[in-house]
């Protein structure tokens, strides 16, 4: 894209300043609510306390909040678990986010009413969906039980939220019921800026309907895709809501993902120097894979 | 392209499948709302209760401040949403249409920010509130929330300015418009759909926290949001899951008629910086 050149017609000078002005509450707010909470943590982080009493006095510099999380079991579980779910939720957003933008992007009657309808779970609050699979996995009367048994595949009720892999695939299909609309609305968006011409030529050229979705559809959707992915990896890595309300990381820690471990030893625990150092390891985290997914296109973020 | 009859009718069928069974969940909601704690405790389940219970929704209505937690969500997300608006909107312009020096850098930071995990900016908010009295309060939502919303709507209204050609600006000023001015009248009014649709989207975000809204009001029941009083139906042993539906569907419904607003500007929204 062409640089447009910055606004020439008045005097240069006044629009700078201007500029500069219109950034000042961006800066001061995000100096005040996010940065200076950051340093916080980072500072507490290498301090042994507790509570987070900030008018107390600063406990002495030390690496053990960071020693004791490198060496501890938990947290190496975590990241296991955390890297199971994102793989697996993303994954699977993927196919059906790209299947159902494709579907709908088909021409046919009440196809604004379909679009609106396979993109539906975006708009259920986190909550509400956690409520919704809670139910349905119910160890007592849930709708999951009675269709395992119909279909022959247990013999007696299963309790799913105290078996560590059952638990695991009920936070896992919860979070790609809420997570693949997201997909589904970014593709179908890059789907409509394909201009029909280039089917229209490939036709022309005899390709079938493979050849076309492979050599047309998927290249233009790369960019789009590329930055869905990253986002929908964050979406899961950060996620908190879902695991906390429907297994809070149980059983055996078998959901516990790193968000939920730092809150739970915060809020838990009261660990605050310790989960301020899991915490961070996490954003560590968060940010070397955005960059290293997106790669030289860190700019097509945005 | 012409499709057959018979390919027509393999597309409708795929699509009403398809839907179907993504839109279960939403269904099965529905009928756990409606039917009676009997019903629910029996199976084979029935997949439509024998007398609708309407009643359960007045009924959860009267009993459950549900009331409340609708407008402790709203006032958390007005006062969030606003706070954020008039923050993005000046720096998204800025950002839009002005060279400054340091402004990129912002610029990547504020998209960095986007990547926080709130388990993370939790903690310190914590400590500030608690040292400043806001647990409790809303006012500490209005502020967590911002966290979350700002570096959303800064990027999103960038990206919206950006397809607004410089032009009606530049003419404006030919006019004796100052750069002020050129903002505030002309390019701020023709922005109204796409300033609407981010704060619209930036309302969903504040509605749907969890985490914030948990750790700093658990103990201040009168300021309970929607999302953290029904968690707290949410019973250890015994739940009524007919009640819990229809506080549930309460909880939804707003978030959904937003959506189906929003949804024709969210295709274009979300995805305005992805594709350059």
């Amino acid at each position: 894209m062409p640089r447009i050149p910055s606004l020439d017609l008045a005097r240069p000078s006044r629009q700078h300043w201007l500029g500069y002005i219109l950034l000042v509450p961006a800066v001061l707010l995000v100096a005040l609510i996010i940065v200076y909470p950051l340093i916080v943590s980072l500072d507490l982080s290498f301090q042994q306390v507790k509570l987070a009493r900030l008018d107390a006095p600063r406990k002495a510099f030390t690496l053990a909040n960071y020693e004791r999380l490198f060496s501890s079991r938990d947290f190496w579980m975590a990241c296991w678990v955390t890297l199971k779910l994102t793989v697996i939720v993303t994954s699977a957003c993927l196919v059906m986010g790209l299947g159902t933008a494709l579907l709908v992007n088909n021409r046919f009657k009440g196809r604004n009413l379909a679009r609106l309808a396979v993109a539906l779970p975006w708009a259920v609050p986190e909550v509400i969906a956690t409520v919704i699979f809670a139910w349905i996995f119910d160890s007592s009367f849930g709708l999951m039980n009675w269709l395992f048994i119909r279909l022959g595949l247990a013999n007696g009720m299963i309790n799913w939220f105290s078996d560590p892999t059952a638990a695991f695939w009920v936070v896992a299909i919860t979070m790609i019921w809420k997570g693949y609309p997201f997909v589904s609305i970014m593709a179908l968006a890059g789907l409509q800026s394909i201009p029909s011409d280039f089917y229209s030529a490939a036709k022309v050229d005899g390709a079938n309907a493979f050849q076309r979705f492979r050599y047309i559809t998927l290249p233009s959707l790369m960019p789009v895709l590329g930055v869905t992915l990253v986002l929908v990896v964050l979406w899961v890595f950060r996620d908190f809501s879902i695991v906390k309300v429907l297994t809070d990381g149980g059983p055996l820690k078998a959901t516990q993902t790193l968000s939920i471990m730092t809150y739970n030893e915060a809020f838990g625990f009261f660990n605050f120097g310790y989960a301020s150092a899991i915490g961070i390891v996490t954003l560590i985290i968060c940010v070397a894979t955005s960059l290293l997914m997106l790669g030289r296109e860190t700019k097509s973020m945005y | 392209m012409k499709r057959t009859r018979l390919q027509s009718l393999i597309l409708y069928g795929v699509v009403v499948l398809t839907c179907a069974f993504l839109l279960f969940p939403v269904y099965w909601l529905i009928v756990t709302a409606l039917s009676t704690s009997a019903e629910l405790s029996r199976l084979p389940p029935s997949f439509w209760p024998e007398a609708p219970q309407w009643g359960t929704f007045a009924k959860v209505f009267a009993e459950r401040p549900i009331p409340l937690w609708l407008l402790n969500s709203t006032l958390a997300a007005l006062g969030s949403v606003s706070l954020s608006m008039v923050v993005s909107v000046l720096a998204g312009y800025s950002l839009s249409r002005f060279s400054v020096r340091g402004g990129h850098s912002l610029g990547l930071f504020i998209l960095t920010a986007k990547m926080l995990p709130a388990t993370l900016l939790v903690i310190p908010l914590f400590g500030i509130f608690r040292q400043v009295g806001l647990i409790g309060s809303l006012w500490s939502l209005v502020i967590a929330h911002a966290t979350l919303i700002i570096p959303f709507t800064t990027w999103m209204l960038k990206g919206y300015f950006d397809t607004i050609p410089r032009e009606l600006e530049q003419s404006a000023m030919v006019d004796g418009c100052s750069p002020l001015s050129a903002m505030v009248r002309v390019i701020l009014p023709i922005s109204t759909p796409g300033l609407a649709a981010t704060a619209l989207y930036a309302f969903v975000l504040s509605w749907s926290d969890y985490a914030y809204a948990r750790t700093f009001l658990t103990n201040q029941q009168g300021s309970w949001t929607a999302n953290l009083g029904i968690t707290t139906m949410k019973g250890e042993y015994v739940t009524d899951w007919n009640e819990v539906s229809a506080a549930a569907i309460f909880i939804a419904v707003p978030i959904i008629v937003i959506y189906l607003f929003l949804e024709r500007y969210l295709v274009g929204g979300l995805t305005a910086g992805a594709e350059k």
